[in-house]
């Protein structure tokens, strides 16, 4: 196969912003070749600048052997179908499809001749006298590629020339796009963020994301071998799980050791891992290489979409003190403070600070008037790092005060085994309006209880938590105690299969060697 | 919205007050005979007839139909490339540019039409430069250049703004098709912006040609007494000789011309609207 368009280090900059870093990529005679990215990617860019519509900041583009840089659009051997179509609202379908030849001064019965051999083509017979206002938004897209394949280019570019169709239509459209590229032979770059749409028709996927090429390759290259997490992502459904290549064709995740076919990377590397739902077959629990619960089942058409928990969340529970009134909470006339008592982990004690303090008794003082905050000038507390119960004194720039207390006790925890992981959280002391007020409950939640997360074995790796369940209403809540659960996600994989689990039940689940795809973690790309 | 109905009572019976009513009068006097009370109203189309018979009447609609059709002319030739040039500049700036087009008519249309006198004059500026340089003075002011001159200047801002905006109602991308197809700037001009500005043309040429024929402030400034236009009879009739049936009469006459030239700009438009639909092919 011959190279026939060649961009060599195109760079892009809009405005001082970097559109394109650096494009380097072939493209052959005769191919169907997507670029395929999320919007702001530099897709239709890099398309826009081999249309000659944009002129690369460095950088050149070989077409056919020759340098065209310099060359303007009306010259390129080329043509576009642009995203909105852009047919000329003044003409009939004859007369935009005809554009192009009248333009190079085509005698007349040549035009008339190839028109009508386009408007069959695209399966627009009869048409052709038609006002192109009037026509559907699939009948426009037919004329739009009619009118460019009409001139006979060695390239046609289409910049999302299927996204204003429905579904129903874009699918149609994407066979006979196909089709259409088959029968003239003729090399086809088209631009999308479909990836159902790439995947569908084309030879060779140019994935990118913030004008950098991530991946390229064939459809089924892309799918199976996403080089990253990015491509994994965007190509299909996957479950992406961090790992450890532990040496060639031996990975492990989740504290589990699997063969894999991958090789060539570092000893201990960290790595992504790739396995599709597909790929994943529900089993007996016995026979399965992970085992799990499962969490959902939905039903999506031709398959169900089961969500399998492998290894279960974390989670805690503490107690909530909700009182009426602020606990000490002083007057004067003008001016209100006030605070509550927290624990403090006997760890904690030798980090804790004015700012972590205030947060934690949640101290505000505010004008009575208008309720405006007003800052809190002083705070005064004397802690050992013993267990015990020491006072705290917050002051408010007009000299009001409140006092309350600090809790020092040996935090307990709830470990993880089999997740790796631990967390923790204190019980809480608060108001009914603190409650109320909170505009962000479930982070306020954390702060006050100030729950957190770790890894078993490296105490510095901070797992989320990801989830808080309470058995109150904030809205109507009233004084009394109440429970505050923190949990974080566990691994949930999710399966394609055409065979029904019930919720809940406990499943193995296997996969083969070749089914988990070990990627760079992104960044070190 | 159907409750906000009854706010446009006050305004349909101001229109009515003011517009319909007056508009009315002017067709009874334009066919009833002067002096008459409206007890007894007697009708006639003498009125009409003194116009069309009178040679000089004639005449001078004539002349008014040719000034305003030549204003209409040069305000396209003027202002199309005028609008054209603004629409290239960057938004920020096209809206510099507009605002620079309609700032003289911030002012007073009298007072810019008197400062023309001070130009055009036998002792104005134009002529006192003509004789700085030595040469001799040429009467401007009084002529039909000085008339047509006014009314392309006060007029042509209306053909700018009308063309400015269809041109930038055009979607940019259709000349990117254009150049992609393989015409170049001109062919792309003459092919796909043309033809799409023509209605920002056509209602240009309807919002200069109303007014040019029917004005009477710049034809008795820059063209003084001895060459009324069309205006500037009516005018005359209502104020200086009282005749208000022969005025009416006149009135109606310009109206049903006006209207018949608006109906055929509009056929002209429509006509490129159905070519596209119906004709199809333009081989």
């Amino acid at each position: 196969m011959k190279k026939l368009i060649q961009f060599k280090n195109i760079v892009k900059e809009f405005d001082g912003q970097l559109v394109l870093k650096g494009i380097n990529l072939d493209i052959n005679e005769n191919e169907f070749v997507t670029l395929l990215g999320p919007s702001g990617c530099g897709k239709t860019t890099l398309l826009r600048i081999l249309g000659g519509f944009l002129n690369q900041t460095e950088g050149h583009v070989v077409f056919d052997g020759e340098v065209i840089d310099n060359v303007p659009p009306y010259k390129r051997e080329l043509n576009t179908v642009f995203q909105k179509y852009a047919l000329f609202p003044h003409m009939s379908v004859y007369d935009n499809i005809a554009f192009g030849l009248k333009i190079k001064k085509v005698s007349k019965d040549v035009i008339e001749q190839k028109v009508m051999k386009m408007l069959k083509l695209v399966n627009l017979e009869g048409y052709e006298d038609r006002s192109v206002t009037l026509l559907s938004g699939g009948q426009q897209q037919r004329v739009a590629i009619a009118r460019a394949l009409v001139n006979e280019p060695m390239v046609l570019l289409l910049d999302e020339p299927l996204g204003a169709l429905d579904l129903k239509l874009r699918k149609e459209m994407q066979h006979e796009l196909k089709k259409i590229q088959q029968e003239v032979g003729i090399t086809f770059i088209y631009v999308t963020h479909d990836q159902e749409e790439a995947l569908t028709m084309s030879d060779k996927i140019v994935v990118m994301k913030d004008g950098e090429i991530q991946q390229i390759g064939t459809p089924i290259e892309i799918y199976n071998e996403p080089e990253n997490e990015y491509v994994a992502r965007f190509i299909g459904d996957s479950n992406i799980i961090p790992g450890i290549m532990l040496e060639d064709y031996k990975v492990m995740f989740d504290d589990l050791k699997f063969d894999c076919v991958d090789f060539g990377f570092k000893e201990k590397e960290p790595v992504d891992i790739v396995i599709r739902p597909e790929d994943l077959d529900i089993v007996e629990e016995t026979q399965g290489k992970l085992t799990g619960t499962v969490k959902s089942v939905l039903f999506k058409g031709v398959h169900y979409e089961i969500i399998v928990e492998t290894v279960p969340g974390t989670e805690v529970t503490v107690r909530m003190n909700v009182s009426k009134e602020h606990p000490a909470a002083s007057s004067d006339a003008s001016e209100k403070i006030s605070a509550n008592d927290f624990y403090v982990d006997l760890e904690d004690v030798a980090e804790l600070n004015d700012a972590e303090v205030i947060a934690r008794a949640d101290a505000q003082a505010w004008n009575v008037e208008d309720d405006e905050l007003l800052s809190i000038a002083k705070i005064e507390y004397d802690v050992k790092e013993e267990i015990g119960t020491y006072p705290v004194t917050f002051t408010s720039a007009g000299g009001v005060s409140v006092t309350t207390k600090i809790f020092v006790v040996q935090q307990t925890y709830v470990e993880n085994k089999k997740a790796n992981e631990a967390i923790s959280a204190f019980n809480i002391f608060k108001t009914v309006d603190d409650i109320k007020e909170s505009t962000a409950l479930d982070t306020d939640l954390k702060t006050w209880a100030n729950a957190q997360g770790w890894k078993l074995d490296d105490e510095d790796a901070v797992v989320e938590i990801t989830d808080v369940d309470y058995d109150f209403d904030p809205d109507h809540i009233e004084e009394g105690v109440y429970t505050v659960r923190f949990s974080t996600q566990g691994r949930e994989l999710k399966v394609h299969t055409t065979d029904v689990s019930e919720e809940g039940a406990e499943v193995g689940l296997l996969f083969q060697p070749e089914d988990i795809h070990v990627m760079n973690k992104m960044g070190s790309y | 919205m159907k409750q906000f109905r009854r706010l446009t009572y006050p305004y349909i019976i101001w229109i009515s007050a003011m517009i319909v009513i007056p508009m009315l009068l002017i067709v009874l006097y334009a066919f009833t005979k002067q002096g008459n009370d409206v007890a007894t109203l007697q009708f006639t189309f003498d009125n009409f007839t003194k116009f069309f018979t009178d040679p000089d009447f004639l005449k001078i609609l004539f002349l008014s139909l040719r000034i305003a059709l030549i204003t209409t002319i040069l305000c396209v030739l003027i202002g199309y490339p005028v609008a054209y040039a603004i629409a290239q500049a960057s938004p920020a700036r096209q809206n510099f540019y507009i605002l620079l087009i309609t700032l003289p008519m911030w002012i007073n249309m009298l007072v810019r039409t008197y400062a023309w006198i001070g130009i055009l004059a036998d002792n104005g500026v134009i002529n006192n430069i003509l004789q700085f340089f030595g040469m001799s003075p040429t009467k401007l002011l009084y002529t039909d250049f000085a008339v047509t001159l006014g009314m392309v200047y006060n007029f042509v801002p209306f053909m700018i703004l009308q063309i400015h905006s269809s041109l930038t109602k055009m979607d940019r991308s259709l000349l990117d098709a254009a150049n992609d197809l393989g015409a170049n700037k001109v062919q792309a001009f003459r092919r796909v912006t043309f033809p799409l500005s023509l209605p920002g043309v056509i209602s240009g040429i309807t919002l200069v040609f109303l007014p040019a024929v029917s004005s009477f402030v710049i034809p008795k400034l820059l063209g003084g007494a001895g060459k009324p236009l069309i205006g500037n009879i009516i005018e005359t009739q209502f104020i200086t000789v009282g005749e208000w049936n022969f005025g009416s009469a006149i009135s109606m006459i310009m109206a049903v011309i006006i209207m018949a030239s608006m109906y055929v700009t509009r056929k002209l438009d429509k006509d490129n609207d159905e070519e596209k639909g119906k004709r199809g092919r333009a081989l």
